[in-house]
């Protein structure tokens, strides 16, 4: 089918004829919001602050073992639980001591164009992430496999100290843009929905429950 | 699409005098416009909102570029791309991929420009069922209405009336719940996702520097309806593109706030085009429509500025003419105050020619605008074309002449004591019954300032 795009874009040329052409300068760095402080700590404390009101949560651990406890305390015995590959690259240790306890079912593994309705079936997911937002609490994922962690009720994500960013200022830069892959998500609390009586519901289409968990390397 | 914004006399009369409608209205608006004043107080809105305007008057001042950079950046990204002049255009296009694939169900996530072009009744016709998975659309799909506002589209349903509407269609229980109601919803929705083979979305904005799609969303819904699918339609109007990536803190940090009170919604997917090499899902094909219906008419006009808008929807709830007659009186897809420019600008005047008079022209719109649109001023311009335009005989002749009585002394005396007698009789309020259906008509005192000034009886 033939599209109308010459006719719309001369009809632009026309409309912005002789009319100045802006550019908005952008080169002022005049900071967008409050300076979060430069250490860890205090960006945590915004990021943990900032989920927590949005019915999520934030933990740092010390150790792989550490982080494997917090998430084995929080699924129910014989649910099942899908790992991300980075996951399993990333955090050899941690991968071990999930897959060795008996509380969680685990993940398939799934070649590619698998069918939609084998990864309907996790309870749960982890999965590394690309950043976080301390000023929004928000994470920044980009996956191989959008699915799971869209279809799971709970999402744990690991994350390095080192990945947390202050602020949306950080996130929206030339080291974001050049993301490899088709597609970044950001990821801001639970799935919610207002839509009766803005009444706040959790859990609607994604996750309900969000568990972040910093290492500290 | 079918437009009833023409009967906005009738539509209005009807819905203002619906009590259960204004309650619902009034409680929702009021509870939105705290939590955004709340919502801004770690940034600075002024700031923002100029910055805001500043890249949009960029992109609308560079549009013809913008759009070919996009372009050839979503080509390069493996999108393919359809330029449609018209709603019908567009539509036509959309059924051909869906029946080049075989599709029967799909999935579709929250998009005023889809409402625009009338997609769902349209494609519903050639048997393909496309589900709302946004629960307020859902909701409005399942009664068979449209949605009453641009962000929360059941504004005007109370959850009873909303578990009444769930039981009848869906076979639930009754029960008022928003969290049951909800979950009834995802467990339907569910399995849409996991049977539909094609999704459609609309998009926030269109980044020209990367080939982005962006979509805003909370539910979920979008993330699925765009990554639970084979084929992802985009279909957005020609306005959304913006130059930079970098832009987006400006936008983020604005849309959020401005439409629901939060720092940022659940989800941000910056989609890139179907799935790449190593990827294990994801679309395999992503097509972008991207609409004009009247947006390129208005380059170059007064109205230019209405192209900046985000489609927040805090104009609607800032409105003290929505609080009362809700979003179904405007007859349109798009309702409020920005539903009120946008509505006759798109379909034409002679369709919406009372929109721009339902306003009290307060200036609220204007103040909460994120991307700094006069909004109350073009209501009052569009006015004053329709008003030019229009051949009103009586109205053109009594302004004429009030004005060679404002000019001529001796004509305002003589006018000044026939207006005087004739206020006793009931002529002039016949003459002005529209005015004094819902008021008292001032009494006029029997002399003029000025015979009372001679007389010397100035008590």
């Amino acid at each position: 089918m033939e599209d109308d795009r010459e006719k719309i874009l001369a009809s632009i040329r026309r409309g912005i004829r002789g009319s100045d052409r802006i550019s908005a300068d952008r080169s002022s760095k005049s900071p967008l919001f409050a300076r979060i402080g430069n250490d860890f700590k205090s960006r945590f404390a915004k990021f943990s602050s900032e989920l927590s009101a949005l019915g999520g949560e934030a933990f740092v651990a010390q150790t792989e073992a550490d982080a494997s406890e917090l998430i084995l305390a929080r699924i129910e015995p014989n649910t099942s639980l899908f790992i991300y590959d980075d996951i399993r690259t990333n955090y050899g240790a941690f991968t071990s001591l999930l897959t060795e306890s008996r509380q969680a079912r685990f993940g398939i593994e799934f070649g590619p164009g698998y069918d939609k309705r084998e990864v309907a079936i996790f309870d749960s997911a982890v999965s590394g992430c690309l950043a976080c937002v301390a000023e929004t609490g928000s994470i920044v994922m980009k996956t191989d496999m959008r699915l799971p962690a869209a279809l799971a009720a709970r999402l744990f994500i690991l994350a390095k100290e080192s990945q947390m960013l202050p602020t949306l200022d950080e996130l929206f830069t030339d080291r974001f843009s050049n993301f490899e892959g088709s597609n970044l998500f950001l990821v801001t609390g639970p799935s919610r929905t207002a839509d009766i009586e803005k009444e706040l519901v959790t859990g609607v289409h994604g996750p309900k429950e969000i568990i972040v968990i910093f290492l500290q390397h | 699409m079918e437009l009833s914004s023409r009967n906005f006399h009738d539509l209005y009369k009807t819905e203002i005098r619906n009590t259960q409608l204004r309650s619902n209205l009034s409680k929702a608006t009021l509870q939105a416009v705290d939590k955004r004043s709340r919502s801004f107080e770690e940034v600075d809105f002024v700031f923002l909102r100029d910055e805001a305007k500043k890249i949009k008057q960029e992109s609308i001042s560079l549009l013809n570029d913008l759009l070919s950079q996009f372009e050839d950046k979503a080509r390069q990204n493996n999108c393919t791309l359809f330029y449609a002049q018209t709603p019908e255009k567009a539509n036509a296009y959309i059924l051909d991929v869906a029946q080049k694939h075989g599709v029967k169900t799909i999935v579709k996530s929250k998009s005023m420009v889809t409402e625009e072009i009338g997609l769902v009744p349209f494609l519903t016709r050639y048997g393909i069922e496309a589900v709302e998975t946004d629960l307020g659309e859902y909701i409005v799909q399942l009664a068979g209405e449209t949605p009453s506002h641009i962000t929360t589209p059941a504004i005007h349903k109370s959850r009873r009336e909303i578990s009444e509407l769930f039981h009848e269609k869906i076979g639930t229980v009754l029960n008022d719940d928003p969290s049951f109601l909800t979950a009834e919803a995802r467990r339907v929705l569910r399995e849409k996702f996991l049977s539909a083979d094609m999704g459609i979305s609309g998009a926030n904005f269109l980044i020209a520097e990367t080939g982005d799609v962006v979509v805003v969303e909370n539910e979920g819904n979008a993330r699925l309806s765009t990554s639970a699918v084979k084929v992802h339609v985009v279909v957005t109007g020609i306005e959304k593109v913006i130059p930079r990536f970098s832009d987006l803190r400006i936008f983020m940090r604005l849309l959020a706030r401005s439409s629901t009170g939060q720092k940022l919604t659940s989800y941000v997917s910056l989609l890139r085009g179907p799935r790449t090499r190593g990827e294990k899902d994801g679309p395999e094909e992503v097509h972008v429509i991207l609409l004009d219906n009247g947006r390129s008419g208005l380059l170059g006009t007064e109205h230019q500025e209405v192209l900046h808008c985000i489609r927040c929807g805090a104009c609607l709830n800032v409105c003290p003419v929505y609080r009362n007659i809700g979003g179904h009186a405007y007859g349109s897809v798009y309702p409020g105050p920005i539903g009120s420019l946008v509505t006759p600008l798109y379909f034409g005047e002679q369709n919406a020619p009372d929109l721009p008079f339902a306003s009290s022209l307060c200036g609220n719109c204007t103040e909460v605008c994120p991307v700094g649109i006069e909004i109350h001023h073009q209501l009052l311009a569009m006015r004053h074309e329709i008003k030019s335009a229009r051949k009103d005989g009586l109205e053109k002749f009594i302004f004429r002449n009030y004005r060679k009585t404002m000019l001529r002394p001796g004509r305002y005396r003589i006018m000044g004591k026939v207006a005087r007698s004739i206020s006793r009789t009931p002529i002039l309020k016949n003459l002005l019954k529209g005015w004094t259906a819902y008021r008292e008509l001032p009494q006029f005192p029997s002399r003029s300032f000025r015979e009372i000034y001679k007389s010397g009886q100035t008590r």
